[in-house]
């Protein structure tokens, strides 16, 4: 690991102290282990030197606390109902819960993290669109993606796309939830993956209907002889 | 195409340099570096260099603003603006082929003017007495003549002495069109590395490659036949020029760089533009920036 990722590592342990700010990363030269521990704090020439100047260090820091939410997606802990079932992988529930559990260390600043996500970088593209909302889609994509490889789904073709769709969805309805009322969101987002399954059955069922109903006309046509 | 604002500083470090391994190196067989586009004995690189560097100088000022549009200037504002030295606390600045002060006085505006920080020192060094002369005279209109913020000294970049430049002292180490000169690039680094204290920024500003294949073009048109041109009848020396546009077409391209500041011992960001370096005007010029962690 270079030095760089390594400070950058340290810098994500203290998120919950400094928040996502150019300090956390300044800072994190004093949490290194001992033998190449620095006796202040970077200068800001430095941390914009290694992580970007202004507000683009800490869309750097942001950045690497949302891989490190990834990759955690990867350790669920399976159920206990999954553990009656003897299935091998942690269910989607599971991981989308731990994935908001990893939230919960730095919730008091993911509204601001978000903020400096959606605000691009260079003056002229604030002038052209003041929010970006490409970070936001692409955060809850990774997330639902990550859900959807951890827990073994093999969805094909176009049910592949609309599996990742809805659970993305569902996942930024959760987390939107949390910023707001953080002791509820569990519950919400049980809610809210119940009513994705009642309604993908009943998608199913109108599909099943419209397969029989297809299936009747051409009957219908057939034997009317018209071809 | 752009010539470095202090063509000579580097000429007697060259020289210093090249003695002091000629030395150590004379069983071995004869190491080369480039000249331009030409490879030629190291030892011989210095005297070439000098030639070049003694025939431009006093028309220096004028051919870097002719050939440039002046732009130079916005290059090194946008250097130290970058560097954005004074914002938490005064630093303790090396300017090395710093002769002219260009960077110093910037650097200490800067900090002047954005963090009213009188703390933040400079210590230019460059090898060549005259360009340092130059420095001198152009601190003496400013306010920072005759105080402790400024001081000019004679050293080389590949070999600063121990003696005045110690270990670990310098929070920040800022070399703009300088290090191409020189013979060795990595003894200019591992020089920069020592004296830079634990968590200090080592940044250096330098032509470096265009990327965009229709810039490149139309940069190498310029670059290799006006350029030249300019220096006849400027300066009244097209060697000279061609040498220089020659000598920055041979500085290794970012990525190359950003691992020989890497192999030095710092630390940079990602190997991309806006990483370990950041692209000016589409990468005719680049700011390399590593840290010592």
């Amino acid at each position: 690991m270079s030095s760089s990722a390594r400070l950058l590592k340290t810098a994500l342990s203290l998120i919950p102290t400094h928040g996502f700010t150019r300090a956390a990363l300044a800072e994190s030269v004093l949490a290194l282990p001992a033998s190449s521990q620095h006796t202040a704090p970077l200068s800001d020439t430095a941390v914009s030197a290694l992580f970007g100047e202004g507000d683009d260090a800490r869309r750097t820091l942001i950045n690497a606390w949302l891989a490190e939410g990834i990759s955690q997606m990867g350790n669920t802990p399976r159920s206990a109902r999954q553990l009656e079932q003897s299935s091998p992988r942690p269910s989607i529930g599971d991981i989308l819960h731990q994935r908001l559990r990893y939230n919960e260390q730095a919730l008091q600043y993911l509204p601001e993290a978000f903020a400096c996500l959606a605000t691009p970088s260079s003056a002229m593209s604030i002038m052209l669109t003041p929010l970006d909302p490409v970070p936001a889609v692409k955060h809850a994509v990774k997330i639902a993606d990550e859900a959807c490889y951890v827990s073994g789904d093999e969805s094909l073709q176009l049910s592949w796309y609309a599996r990742r769709a809805a659970l993305a969805g569902i996942y930024t309805a959760a987390e939107l939830h949390q910023l707001a009322s953080p002791q509820t969101a569990h519950a919400f987002l049980d809610s809210l993956l119940a009513s994705s399954s009642n309604l993908h059955h009943s998608v199913a069922e109108v599909g099943l209907f419209g397969g029989y109903v297809m299936k009747s006309w051409q009957g219908i046509i057939r034997s009317s002889g018209v071809f | 195409m752009f010539p470095a604002s202090r063509f000579c500083r580097q000429s007697v470090a060259l020289r210093r340099w090249s003695c002091r391994y000629a030395s150590t190196e004379s069983n071995a067989s004869p190491k080369t570096a480039s000249f331009g586009f030409k490879t030629v004995k190291e030892e011989e690189k210095e005297d070439l260099v000098k030639n070049v560097f003694d025939s431009v100088a006093t028309s220096y000022d004028l051919m870097n603003d002719a050939t440039s549009f002046g732009v130079h200037r916005l290059w090194k504002d946008e250097f130290v603006s970058s560097l954005n030295p004074g914002k938490k606390r005064p630093l303790k600045c090396i300017d090395v082929a710093g002769g002219t002060g260009d960077i110093a006085l910037r650097i200490l505006d800067h900090a002047r003017e954005k963090f009213a920080d009188r703390e933040t020192t400079v210590e230019v060094v460059d090898i060549n007495g005259q360009m340092l002369k130059e420095g001198f005279k152009r601190f003496k209109k400013t306010m920072y003549h005759n105080t402790p913020q400024v001081s000019f000294h004679e050293a080389n970049a590949q070999a600063l002495p121990e003696a005045h430049f110690r270990d670990n002292t310098y929070d920040l180490y800022t070399i703009a069109f300088g290090i191409r000169n020189c013979t060795s690039i990595p003894s200019v680094l591992e020089e920069a590395y020592r004296v830079l204290k634990p968590g200090g920024t080592f940044a250096c500003l330098e032509f470096s490659k265009v990327n965009n294949p229709l810039m490149s073009m139309l940069y190498d048109q310029y670059s290799f036949s006006v350029i030249p041109l300019l220096g006849t009848i400027l300066a009244g020396d097209r060697e000279s020029y061609q040498y220089l546009v020659e000598s920055i077409r041979k500085f290794p391209p970012q990525p190359e760089f950003a691992k020989m500041i890497r192999d030095a011992g710092f630390a940079t960001g990602k190997d991309e533009d806006g990483g370990a370096w950041v692209d000016l005007w589409g990468g005719i010029a680049c700011i390399h920036k590593g840290v010592k962690v």
